[in-house]
């Protein structure tokens, strides 16, 4: 059974536990963390839309505990990504792909979009986005009404005439 | 309902390489289902739950997920989670249920997941899988990230100085050694697309699924594949058919011989040990690469290895111990789980132009 765990750093990495996607030049040997793209910053998909950029420092991740000695020695598939944003508290669970480097880019593209919505309430890409499909709906909605009432008014015209004669 | 009965074909003896057993593999004998195995009704989640549950009596490892992984592989999803609810609680079809049993089946006898649904993914790509041919790792598409941005580092670099150089930088040339399925060379190719690959294996089985990924992905045109045994000895008109390279990546067998039987019945029974035993320390393939590498290599070019977390020490003490090589350890990277897991190495500089370490 697995269970999630934190990412196993050595003791003395632990003050940089945090951002773990962020660059950190200790003393020799130089062990960098894996990083995200080229950014330390987390820019929106939908860049037109300005979602609120997030901070790899803010960010904490968790992959599936007990993955052994990992690399070649082992052959887990369990590639589910948990993602923490710290300062919200939003948490973001993201198993779409079977690939562990396109689920944490998916899932920080899903965090983003939900702390945008924490942050900027009404003004966020994702409330604007949600506001407009009730929108269509209650149109849909209206419409097919419409339409409804249309077919009952017909159906009842058609009742209250006389049935035509049938031709010579 | 059918009734089959079970041919204990995927386990064999330790030790014994795989080849040659592809044709037994696939023609697979009828099998029987264990008594009680009637699901009660017939919606994926309730399948995945039966089959999980089986595979959890049967001391099969990660039973949810190998359950979730071929279910939805059958629904034409790539994990349980992409499914929508609806899809989740839709009626499966009897054909369904039984692609589900056959690959179950096939699971119940450690086959990996990967083999039994014929395919996974890496770095957004979905390549072909079939045994023996090693499948990648999760951490492996961390080695890709790190010569992706590398190369970015390359091109902002030359950009700025302006120089007629920075022209060839952007079109790079990389060299895969034991390049398996193809995933790094084909994951390279997609995300660099000026960039060309050799990719070099020793096994016919890796030679030809690479081939194919690589039809399958219409990336044929910018990579050649070599066999080849690069502990045979260096053999530049094969792995040079483009000149010295910018990139030498590999990610070559690294595990300590002695390590070898502690491997899951999963790895050791499907996977070609060839492709895993790095010999004594794990470094005799690691070895071969770094004393070619140099012949390999522009003068500007980096070589970047997976390797076992013992492995930086040991490597960087063998590269001092080789100063004939006039390579370096430039840095060590940790996987996602912090364990060092990746080096890149460069030919040594005079100090005065060293590159600071600002990547």
């Amino acid at each position: 059974m697995n269970t999630l765990g934190s990412t196993s750093l050595p003791a003395s990495l632990g003050r940089f536990s945090r951002g773990l996607w962020g660059l950190w030049l200790w003393k020799k040997p130089v062990f960098l963390f894996p990083r995200m793209g080229m950014r330390a910053q987390v820019t929106g998909k939908t860049d037109a839309h300005n979602l609120l950029p997030l901070n790899e420092r803010d960010l904490e991740e968790q992959f599936v505990k007990g993955h052994g000695p990992g690399g070649q020695a082992t052959n887990k598939t369990s590639n589910c990504v948990v993602l923490k944003h710290i300062p919200s508290g939003i948490v973001v669970k993201c198993h779409q792909t079977r690939s562990v480097d396109q689920n944490r880019k998916l899932a920080r593209e899903i965090l983003q979009g939900k702390v945008d919505l924490f942050y900027r309430g009404e003004d966020s890409h994702l409330h604007k986005v949600r506001k407009e499909a009730e929108k269509k709906k209650r149109e849909r909605k209206k419409k097919a009404k419409e339409t409804l009432e249309k077919k009952r008014l017909l159906k009842e015209l058609m009742l209250t005439e006389p049935s035509p004669k049938a031709p010579l | 309902m059918w009734l089959r009965f079970m041919k204990p074909w995927g386990l064999r003896p330790r030790g014994e390489k795989w080849k040659g057993r592809l044709q037994s593999l696939l023609a697979l004998q009828p099998l029987r289902l264990a008594s009680g195995c009637r699901p009660p009704s017939v919606t994926a989640r309730a399948l995945v739950n039966h089959w999980a549950q089986l595979f959890e009596e049967r001391g099969v490892p990660e039973a949810r997920e190998s359950s979730e992984y071929i279910v939805a592989h059958v629904l034409g999803a790539k994990t349980f989670q992409s499914l929508s609810a609806s899809q989740r609680c839709a009626p499966i079809t009897d054909l369904q249920q039984e692609q589900i049993g056959e690959l179950c089946t096939r699971r119940l006898q450690r086959m990996p997941v990967q083999y039994v649904i014929g395919e996974w993914d890496f770095q957004g790509l979905t390549l072909k899988m079939t045994p023996p041919v090693f499948i990648p790792r999760p951490e492996t598409e961390e080695l890709v990230n790190l010569v992706l941005h590398e190369q970015s580092q390359r091109c902002q670099e030359f950009r700025r100085k302006r120089t007629l150089a920075h022209q060839s930088h952007s079109w790079p040339l990389i060299l895969d050694v034991c390049c398996g399925s193809g995933a790094i060379a084909l994951s390279l190719l997609s995300k660099l697309t000026q960039s060309r690959v050799v990719a070099v294996d020793k096994g016919e089985e890796a030679v030809q699924l690479t081939r194919e990924n690589a039809q399958r992905l219409h990336l044929e045109d910018r990579i050649q594949i070599v066999r080849h045994d690069i502990t045979s000895g260096v053999n530049r008109e094969q792995l040079l058919p483009w000149g010295p390279v910018d990139f030498v990546v590999s990610n070559p067998p690294y595990i300590f011989h002695c390590d070898m039987a502690q491997l899951a019945p999963e790895i050791l029974s499907y996977e070609d040990t060839d492709s895993l035993d790095g010999g004594e320390n794990g470094m005799s393939v690691i070895r071969e690469i770094l004393s070619q590498a140099p012949m390999l290599l522009k003068d500007s070019g980096s070589i970047f290895l997976e390797v076992d977390p013992r492995h930086p020490e040991l490597v960087e003490k063998w590269l001092q111990s080789h100063p004939d090589l006039g390579l370096s350890l430039l840095a060590t990277h940790v996987d996602f789980c912090g364990k060092p897991r990746f080096l890149h190495i460069h030919k040594s500089r005079d100090p005065g132009s060293r590159r600071t370490q600002n990547v």
